[in-house]
Formats: structure tokens, sequence, C-alpha cells
């Protein structure tokens, strides 16, 4: 199991998220954040941390979201993790905003 | 008390009950009275905001429709699961004429308590039953399913000390993780550890098993399963023979060195620790040499120490190696154990030793199966359990199970689900959930105190352990004050507010914060043992101990604080390793025909059983497996996901290959939890023997030969 990072995270990228999480799973890159999957460990902490509700558990995922999980795998290979929170992207409160959060 | 804005959800301060060295503070979220969320408290410097996958959906724990929610009369057969609603008075009646009629023609020794840390209050935890069933005169039991090993094994070397503060590890250089699995039984810790390790630390884990937190440390060591002992004593080996002890600090503060160097030199070569562990010489070397010179180094010991015939004594080795090398001196140098030794308590207000009738018999509850098969005069009549789960959590689960189905063994149990226990009762009882009842959290893995506010209104006609014992204490005619109390009273009087520890607080003030710590001197500066001052005889690290002469014991607060018919068992005042119970070496003709050892880790998804009936837990943790070396698959013929039994002659269990160097050679691993009735009918307990570790009546749950075979 794991969780994932799905698209409303792009242009936000708030990293509340890496803020909660205990075993620093988390990678970026300039857009958005993505979970490694051999890293988490299910605690579930970050979901309610987002607020853009980026965040979900693998089995809550719709069909059509399913290919985030191949996404943050492969991302959290290629890009570093981190283990603090980074300023949001100036793009955050728009991408919110449009998202309804 | 509950922070209220006009049309608000209402917000309550809670501590998670499991026990787990976490003991987190939570955030209960009421909305028009129901329990709609439970968080993490984010300012909490433990828990930090986020609880783990176990109290995922704690919340909607509460509201589980599989719930006791009122009393039952059994109207089927043991074990059918068919009941029938009664009142709390009746069942209080037919509980207290049956135990009146049990002590009548047997005595009251023929009763039994079978409790555990299925909460880990105060007032509903561990010692919850205590004083009821000491008034009772009932047998005392003797709770040794965890810690207890390396309760007496510690006391005897370093006494009751907390050790190391947790949240002082980010100044450690070096890290040795001893049989933990922090990062699905000690989360909250690891954060500690990352920041050391940003800092410059070193991970070191030490497990036979490739857990999830070996693969996340720095450097993994791999001793067979039980031989924890034997490396300690190897690595006191090379720290001697290379000048690599502090021996300013030895003589200082240490007792009997000289005999203890005389047996490392003398039984403990590196050549020969590397045959018992299995370990190259040069881990064995590198380990030693690493842990004296990156000062601070420290140790965090796990539980997983205690499981086998060393148990205690590969405590006292470990918890010695920090005084060799001087790792007292600095902040977030030594070793950490448990914390709860500092936890200003007061036992013996808690449990009322003084209600024990001289010369009661004590029955010990990790061999429940075992005591009632060979108890005799009187025979154990009835059995009541709270807080526990024997039949998941004790050693031959099958001979217990065997007993439960007993006609006239009558079974009461205090329950939050009908569990492999419960199913067996002649009554059932409603337990709270922890947002329903008012409790104050101890800890074993940090030093903070917690309160816990009731949050919600108990659903049906659940009940705290509480008043459970309020209750009966009514229904059996007690009319000690003991049983006046309400809660808060029992928790004010429980809890030294005298102790330094707590100066400057009130039950009101740790009521509106929420916690405290206990821990005296600063996270940055504390350095407990700096100066020796260990809480032992001598005043000194004990690496003699001068507590071997009144034999082995267990510690009295694991049972009802009564010291007396402690089993005495001669004692080596120094440490030492030898092989295993169940093991080629003791025992050739078992070991032809159970060629495997197994050990049973705690689940990631499951708090021992607990959690382990709810669906989405059990997705999160999957199906029984049972993991396989490679070379152990392969001679069996069995492939990675076909249906294996694991089998001994004290019972079975089913589960799903896995085959991975995850695990040594000639050892599998079953992690523990599982409900039979989701688990064809059986569960890794049912291998289990009863036997105990060397030290304090730890069960050896690591020390257990076996067979596995591929299903027909």
């Amino acid at each position: 199991m794991t969780h994932v990072v799905i698209e409303n995270c792009r242009d936000c990228r708030f990293t509340d998220c890496v803020a909660s999480c205990p075993v620093s799973c988390f990678h970026v890159d300039e857009l958005r954040a993505y979970i490694d999957p051999q890293t988490c460990i299910d605690c579930g902490a970050c979901i309610p941390a987002c607020p853009v509700h980026a965040i979900v558990e693998e089995f809550d995922l719709s069909d059509e979201q399913r290919h985030w999980l191949d996404v943050n795998a492969e991302a959290a290979r290629r890009y570093p993790a981190i283990r603090g929170k980074l300023p949001a992207l100036p793009t955050a409160a728009a991408k919110r905003a449009s998202l309804g959060y | 008390m509950p922070t209220t804005h006009a049309g608000d959800p209402l917000v309550f301060k809670g501590g998670c009950p499991q026990d787990c060295p976490d003991t987190c503070a939570m955030v209960y979220t009421v909305d028009n009275g129901k329990l709609v969320s439970v968080r993490g408290a984010p300012e909490h410097p433990i828990t930090r905001g986020g609880l783990c996958v176990k109290l995922k959906d704690f919340a909607q724990h509460h509201y589980n429709p599989d719930r006791i929610l009122y009393p039952q009369r059994r109207v089927g057969p043991k074990g059918s699961g068919q009941y029938e609603r009664i009142s709390w008075e009746e069942a209080m009646t037919t509980i207290a004429t049956r135990w009146k009629d049990i002590i009548a023609t047997h005595g009251s020794q023929a009763i039994l308590n079978c409790c555990y840390l299925g909460n880990q209050g105060v007032l509903n935890g561990l010692t919850s039953g205590d004083a009821f069933f000491n008034r009772l005169g009932a047998t005392v039991s003797e709770k040794t399913f965890c810690a207890s090993g390396s309760s007496t094994g510690y006391l005897m070397t370093v006494g009751p000390t907390g050790g190391v503060d947790p949240e002082s590890f980010v100044h450690s250089r070096y890290i040795i993780i001893w049989g933990l699995n922090t990062l699905s039984t000690n989360l909250h810790q690891w954060p500690i550890y990352l920041e050391a390790k940003a800092r410059g630390a070193k991970i070191v884990v030490i497990d036979p098993q490739r857990s999830r937190t070996a693969k996340a440390a720095d450097w993994h060591v791999r001793p067979k399963v039980g031989t924890d002992a034997a490396l300690a004593l190897g690595m006191m080996n090379v720290l001697i023979t290379e000048g690599l002890v502090d021996q300013d600090y030895i003589d200082r503060y240490t007792h009997g060195y000289d005999e203890l160097k005389e047996r490392v030199l003398r039984d403990y070569s590196v050549g020969r620790v590397a045959e018992i562990t299995g370990l190259p010489v040069a881990d064995i070397q590198t380990l030693a040499r690493e842990f004296a010179s990156a000062q601070p180094a420290v140790i965090r010991m796990g539980v997983a120490l205690e499981r086998n015939r060393n148990g205690g004594q590969s405590i006292r080795a470990v918890a010695m190696l920090p005084a060799l090398v001087g790792a007292w001196r600095h902040v977030g140098g030594g070793l950490l154990e448990m914390p709860l030794w500092e936890f200003p308590l007061k036992y013996d207000d808690m449990c009322r030793p003084d209600f024990i009738r001289p010369g009661t018999r004590v029955a010990n509850l990790t061999r429940l199966g075992h005591c009632i098969d060979t108890f005799v005069d009187p025979p154990i009549k009835s059995l009541f359990v709270n807080n526990s789960n024997p039949v998941s959590q004790a050693g031959e689960s099958s001979k217990l199970e065997g007993h439960l189905r007993r006609e006239d063994l009558f079974l009461v149990v205090s329950e939050l689900f009908v569990t492999d226990t419960a199913k067996y009762a002649d009554i059932l009882l409603p337990a709270t959930m922890q947002a329903e009842q008012m409790e104050v959290m101890l800890a074993w893995g940090h030093y903070y105190l917690t309160f816990n506010e009731k949050a919600i209104e108990p659903p049906g006609e659940c009940v705290p352990n509480s008043e459970l014992f309020r209750r009966l204490a009514r229904a059996m005619g007690f009319d000690d004050d003991y049983w006046k109390r309400t809660d808060e009273e029992m928790l004010e009087s429980f809890i030294d507010w005298t102790s330094p520890k707590l100066a400057g607080w009130s039950m009101q003030r740790l009521r509106d914060v929420g916690y405290v710590s206990l821990a005296e001197g600063g996270t940055d500066t504390r350095k407990p043992h700096a100066e020796g001052n260990f809480p032992t005889p001598t005043g000194k690290c004990e690496l003699r101990t001068t507590q071997a002469d009144k034999g082995n014991f267990v510690v009295p607060v694991w049972r009802s604080m009564y010291n007396e018919m402690q089993s005495a068992e001669p004692v080596d005042p120094l440490p030492y390793w030898q092989p295993m119970y169940e093991c080629a070496e003791t025992n050739p003709a078992l070991a032809a025909r159970f060629p495997l050892n197994i050990i049973s880790p705690k689940p990631h998804a499951f708090l021992n059983s607990q959690y382990a009936n709810e669906t989405i837990q059990q997705q999160r943790q999957g199906p029984q497996t049972v993991t396989l070396h490679p070379q152990d698959a392969k001679h069996r013929g069995i492939e990675a996901g076909e249906m294996v039994r694991v089998f001994n002659d004290r019972g079975s269990f089913r589960g799903s290959a896995v085959v991975s160097d995850d695990t040594l050679p000639g050892l599998i691993v079953a992690p523990l939890g599982y409900w039979h009735e989701f688990n064809h009918g059986s569960a890794v307990n049912a291998i289990s023997s009863s036997e105990h570790s060397n030290l304090g009546h730890a069960p050896s749950f690591s020390d257990n030969l076996v067979e596995v075979e591929r299903m027909a």
C-alpha cells in the first residue's frame, strides 16, 4: 500500500505534507510533489495537511487516478527527497481557488 | 475542557490508548455528539500532528457496527457466538452468584483475571482490575506479555531510570536500534532519528530480519535469532582487547567490571561470537569500534531482545555497553528502554497489594493454557478477561482454546468486539473506547503524561473499566472506599502530584494543557548518568548485579504489586549466552522434525490483534504472510504466493508464502495479530511454547521450532 499525490498538487506545491511526514517520503520537482511508495508507511498524516486535497490513499484512487501510482513511483526515483516545507509556488493561490478550496 | 466557538464542532484533547511507545496526544473533533475525526496534536513534540496507520480511522472505529453494546449471555455452545442481551443488573448478579459458588466450593484462588494493556491508561489499563481481584482473593496474575523480561534485566543493571530522553536523540552521533522495527512500532521516534542523521548521525539496526526500519538504516547488522547477548558480549571483547573502554567511567560508575572482563575474555572471543551470531568478525569489530568512538552513542532497545531463552541476560548485556564506553557522559548518549520507570504513579494505591492474602499463588498469563492445565488445588474455575485477548497473545493458544471450550470454566469477557477469546465467553460485557472515557495515559516510549478527555457519550451500555469494577465490587458486596470514588477522584489519588517532576502541575492544569513532560533537565542538556547516579543498590551500573541473590523475579508492577511467591530460579550475576531452547544444538530430535525457527513480529497495520477486525486495516496489512528464505523455500518446493501450513506439535496456522532473503536461512517470519476467524481458524501463537526467557518470565515467542509445508 502507499499514498499518492494526484493532479491537484500541480502549480500549488504547498508542501505542508512534507512537514507532517515522519519518514521523509516526499520528493519534488519545480511544479509539484510526489510520494516514494517504497518509503511511505501509510500513516496518512499528510492527507489532512494538504490544503488542496492532493493526497489519496492507494485504494481510494478512482480508475482515472490510478496512473498516479506509476507517476509518483517514477518521479520519486528521479527527483530529490525533501525534509522541510518549501514556500508555495506563486501560482498556488490561483490554483487553489480554481479547485474550490 | 473543550474549546468552543458558537456553531463550530467541539474539540477535545485526547491521548492514544494503545500499547505503543509513542502514546500520541490526539485531537478529537465532535460534531452534534458524533466523533468526526481523531488527529495527532500538532504542537506535541513527539506526536507532531500525525498518528499512524493503525489509528488512521480511529473515529470510525468507535462506530464499528460489531461493537459489543450491551451485556450478553451465551445461549449456544461455547464459541458459537450465540448470545442474548441481558441487563447489567442480571449480568452482575449472574457473575456474583457463580463466583460466590466457586469460592464456596473451591476457594477464591479458583478465579483468575487476565488483563493486559489493551488500554494503557492509569485508570482503565494494566492495573484496572488489580484492586478488585486482590480484594476477591483471586490467584494473582503475572502479566509478562511484553517488557517484563526487559524490566528485570534492566533493573538488575541500571535500575529504574528512564534513561536517555527520546528527544535528546537529536544530539546522538551513533544510534543503534536493537531489536525494534521503529517504522512499524515506534514511528514518532523516527523523525528524531532523521534529524540526528541530518546532523551527522549513523543509524544502525540490529535485527535478523530485514524490516522496514532495517531497510531505512545506514547499516543493517543481522545476527541469528536469539544471539543478541552473544553479540553484545563479543562487542565487549573488542572494546576491552582494543582498549576502547572508558576506564575512568568504569572505575567510578560501574560495579563488577573485573569479573565481567574475565568472563568476556574467557568465553566470548570475537571468533566464537562470529560463529554464534553468524556475523563476520569484521562486522563485530566495526560495530564495537564505531560505538566506542562516535560519541554520543546511544542504544534504543526493543522488546524483541527478550523473546528467547537468553532474553533477560541479553537485555543486561546490551544495557552495559553505554557505560563501558562512557556514552552516558554526553547529551544523547546512553540507553533508552522505558521512561515509564520515572512516571510518578502510586501503584500501591492503584493495585492495593495489601488486599492480597498471604500465600496467594501466581499464574503467568503468557502461559495461560498451561496454567489452567496444571493448576489443581484449586483448579481454575473462572477466568475474567479484560484489556486482553489471550487466544491471540499467549503461547500454546490451541491448548488455551481447548480450556475455553470447557463448560465448567466460567468465562467473563469485557470487550469492544467479539474477539478470538471473547467468542468463548459465558457473559460478555460492553467496554468503552477511548473517546468515550476520561483517562490519563502513561507512556513507555517518551516522558509525557497525557490527559484524555471524554469527548462523546458511550454507545449502548458500554462502561469504562473503572465503572465495571465499581459494579462488580457492589455485586460482590465490597464496601471499601476504593470503589466509592469517581474517575476524577481516582486519577487525583493515583498520580503523585507532590513529585518534583510535577512541580507546578495539578489535575486541572494537566486537563487544560493536555500533556506534561516528566523529564527533568532540558532535552538539550539532559545527561542523567554523566556521573553515575544509577538507581541501583550500589548506585552504579551493575555489570555484576547485586540483585542475583534473591533469584529470578518479575517486577511487581507486572503482578499487581505482589512481591511474594516469586519463582526465584537461580540467576547468574554476570551476563551470558546459551543456545536457545528450541534449536539443533539444544534439542536435535526436535530440530530434526521441525527444522525452522520462527519469529512473529508486530504487524504494521494492527496493534497486536486490535484493528485486525477492520476490513480497511486488513487491506492495509495484507493477508497473513510466512516469509521463507529462498533456500528453505526451494528445499520444500514452495513458491511465492502459495498457501503454506506452519506447524509443530503444539499447533498450526496457515499463510501465504513470501520467498525472500529479507529473512535469514533457517528462520521464517510471520506477523502476529491476525484474528482466527479471518485467518483459516488459527494464528501464529498456535505454535508458540509456554517457556519463559531467563529473566522476568518474558515469553519465548522467538524461540520456537516449526516445519512449513505447501498446502495440498
